[in-house]
């Protein structure tokens, strides 16, 4: 039996190849901008007004990751006696600095409950709220 | 060499991260619907009220009086924190099978660390807890079956803390001879009695077994494991049966995949796998975790994204698992991706005998209908026809009382930080 494979057409000419076809452009992601470490990452909200010489005011979204090395006067999130707090480290005198006027540091004492969650990698304002959930 | 990373207590683990009140507490978590205890943290090990699968209510004053917290399951927030563990354990193996929501087993593939085996463990062990704040156990060994051993090794054997390494003679022995027979992977305890009956009655002996003897008399299946325990691989990733608690079906492709139809074809087939499983352990899954991602090693950055879909009724039909792929694959493609791995974990699972009908959600599990649903919505569009039950929110249908928030996946749960 003859075996009939149909062939398109054609005359062989196709022109230049578009060069955009050649590969596809992702949109800008702020995910892939502002997270270096998704697995170690997380976001949390500030409340209180005691961070504002950094930038951070109540309301705004923070980015946290457990990745980064902790060094001194980092913006770290941490456990204390069961809260997480913001603030600035002091590793050599093991205090806890606020950024705001009138806000004395706190000592860390024996007896604490106390560990850095992670460092503040990024801190967003929410200029309108967010209307959105993730 | 093979490597099986798993978290301890998983479930109370994950709720110790973002409530750090509970940190020092006796946790508890129970099952679906508050039902039944089904993780323990150590400390209300300690204290011996882990009651596994004891219905709550028989148990209340007993936890009330150890000062215990109580959490229902909170697979949102669990699932999202196995995939962050299974992110950075893959990031030490050049290939990774995840085994469930809490287990990850590596093959190196002829691949040694420089620094060696140890501390090699270490740094996985030690990049999970820095990272995800997860405490895990490392075994490592020449087979699977040695590998599982020396995670119970690394859990349950005093002066291991978390790592254990099987690399030769010594290390082989003391382990072994510190296990029970049900401690071996693959040993139940009916086994267990019959190989006792015979004079194999401790771990030791079975790994010295003849295994034609041992074959005649029990299975193949047991041979390989006399095999395995000696340190010759017998087992492949097929032949490792998954545990009754939850069902993962998963693959990495021969060739990348650049298209949301080829991923869900993909989807589609491991919930095909995972469905036909459940259906043979005569069980029903409540929440699908249904996942893709690209190469942790790939050039381009690493990618992932997953969906926790839970079953507004309790399902082991492929079509409604398949359906919940298809809803999932839309939030998971991303053009420009090359996926690398796909799956459908199949969670929180419940025994069909027991399960008991709700008056007002009927159970969607019916073949003839989805089948038709099906052909409608692929001809009007998605979502054309669909079940009622799979707009209502599960939390309504559910009693979850003790519910903590969903901390990384829903925004108006994240954590407050006081500054």
């Amino acid at each position: 039996m003859l075996r009939f494979i149909p062939i398109p057409a054609q005359a062989g000419i196709s022109g230049f190849e578009s060069p955009a076809a050649e590969y596809t452009q992702s949109a800008l992601n702020l995910d892939e901008l502002l997270i270096d470490h998704p697995s170690a990452t997380y976001l949390g909200y500030a409340e209180g007004e005691s961070m504002v010489g950094e930038g951070i005011f109540s309301g705004d979204l923070l980015v946290i990751s457990r990745f980064e090395k902790v060094k001194d006067q980092d913006v770290v999130v941490a456990n204390l006696n069961g809260v997480f707090v913001c603030k600035k480290i002091d590793k050599r005198r093991a205090m806890l600095l606020s950024a705001a006027p009138g806000r004395a540091p706190y000592h860390i004492r024996e007896g604490d409950d106390f560990q850095i969650e992670g460092v503040v990698i990024r801190s967003i304002r929410l200029h309108r709220p967010l209307v959105k959930s993730i | 060499m093979y490597a099986l990373c798993d978290a301890n207590s998983m479930y109370a683990s994950c709720e110790k991260i973002f409530d750090p009140s509970i940190r020092d507490k006796p946790v508890v978590v129970l099952t679906n619907n508050d039902g039944c205890i089904c993780a323990a943290c150590h400390i209300a090990k300690r204290l011996g009220i882990d009651k596994k699968f004891v219905p709550y209510f028989k148990v209340k004053e007993d936890l009330e009086r150890a000062g215990a917290v109580i959490r229902s399951s909170n697979y949102e927030l669990y699932a999202d924190i196995s995939q962050r563990m299974m992110d950075v354990c893959s990031r030490y193996a050049p290939n990774s099978h995840i085994y469930s929501i809490d287990e990850v087993f590596h093959d190196y593939q002829g691949w040694m660390p420089p620094e060696g085996w140890f501390k090699h463990a270490w740094a996985i062990r030690r990049a999970v807890w820095q990272e995800v704040r997860l405490p895990i156990g490392v075994g490592i060994g020449p087979t699977l079956t040695l590998a599982k051993a020396a995670n119970h090794a690394a859990k349950r054997i005093p002066g291991y803390r978390g790592v254990a390494v099987i690399d030769d003679e010594t290390s082989r022995r003391y382990v072994l001879q510190n296990m029970e027979l049900t401690d071996v992977w693959g040993i139940g305890s009916r086994l267990a009695r019959r190989l006792q009956a015979l004079g194999v009655d401790t771990v030791w002996k079975l790994a010295n077994a003849n295994p034609g003897w041992i074959r005649k008399n029990f299975s193949v299946l047991v041979e390989g494991t006399v095999y395995e325990l000696s340190g010759i691989a017998k087992l492949g990733w097929d032949d490792v049966r998954a545990p009754k608690k939850e069902i993962y079906s998963i693959r990495s492709f021969g060739q990348r995949i650049f298209t949301p139809a080829d991923l869900l074809q993909a989807l589609t087939q491991h919930a095909g796998i995972a469905a036909a499983k459940l259906r043979r352990q005569n069980s029903l899954a409540g929440t699908a975790i249904i996942f893709a991602t690209s190469s942790p090693h790939d050039a381009r950055g690493y990618y992932r994204k997953y969906i926790t879909h839970r079953f507004a009724v309790p399902t082991q039909d492929t079509t409604v698992i398949a359906n919940a792929c298809r809803q999932a694959v839309q939030a998971i493609y991303r053009p420009g991706v090359p996926f690398y791995r796909c799956g459908v974990g199949l969670i929180d699972l419940s025994e069909k005998a027991a399960f008991q009908h709700d008056l007002f959600t009927p159970s969607a599990d019916n073949p003839e209908l989805m089948a038709c649903m099906d052909a409608i919505n692929v001809k009007y569009g998605r979502d054309t026809a669909h079940i009622a039950g799979q707009g209502i929110r599960q939390k309504f249908a559910m009693r979850r009382q003790f519910l903590s928030p969903q901390y990384t996946t829903r925004l108006s749960d994240i954590p407050r930080v006081k500054c």
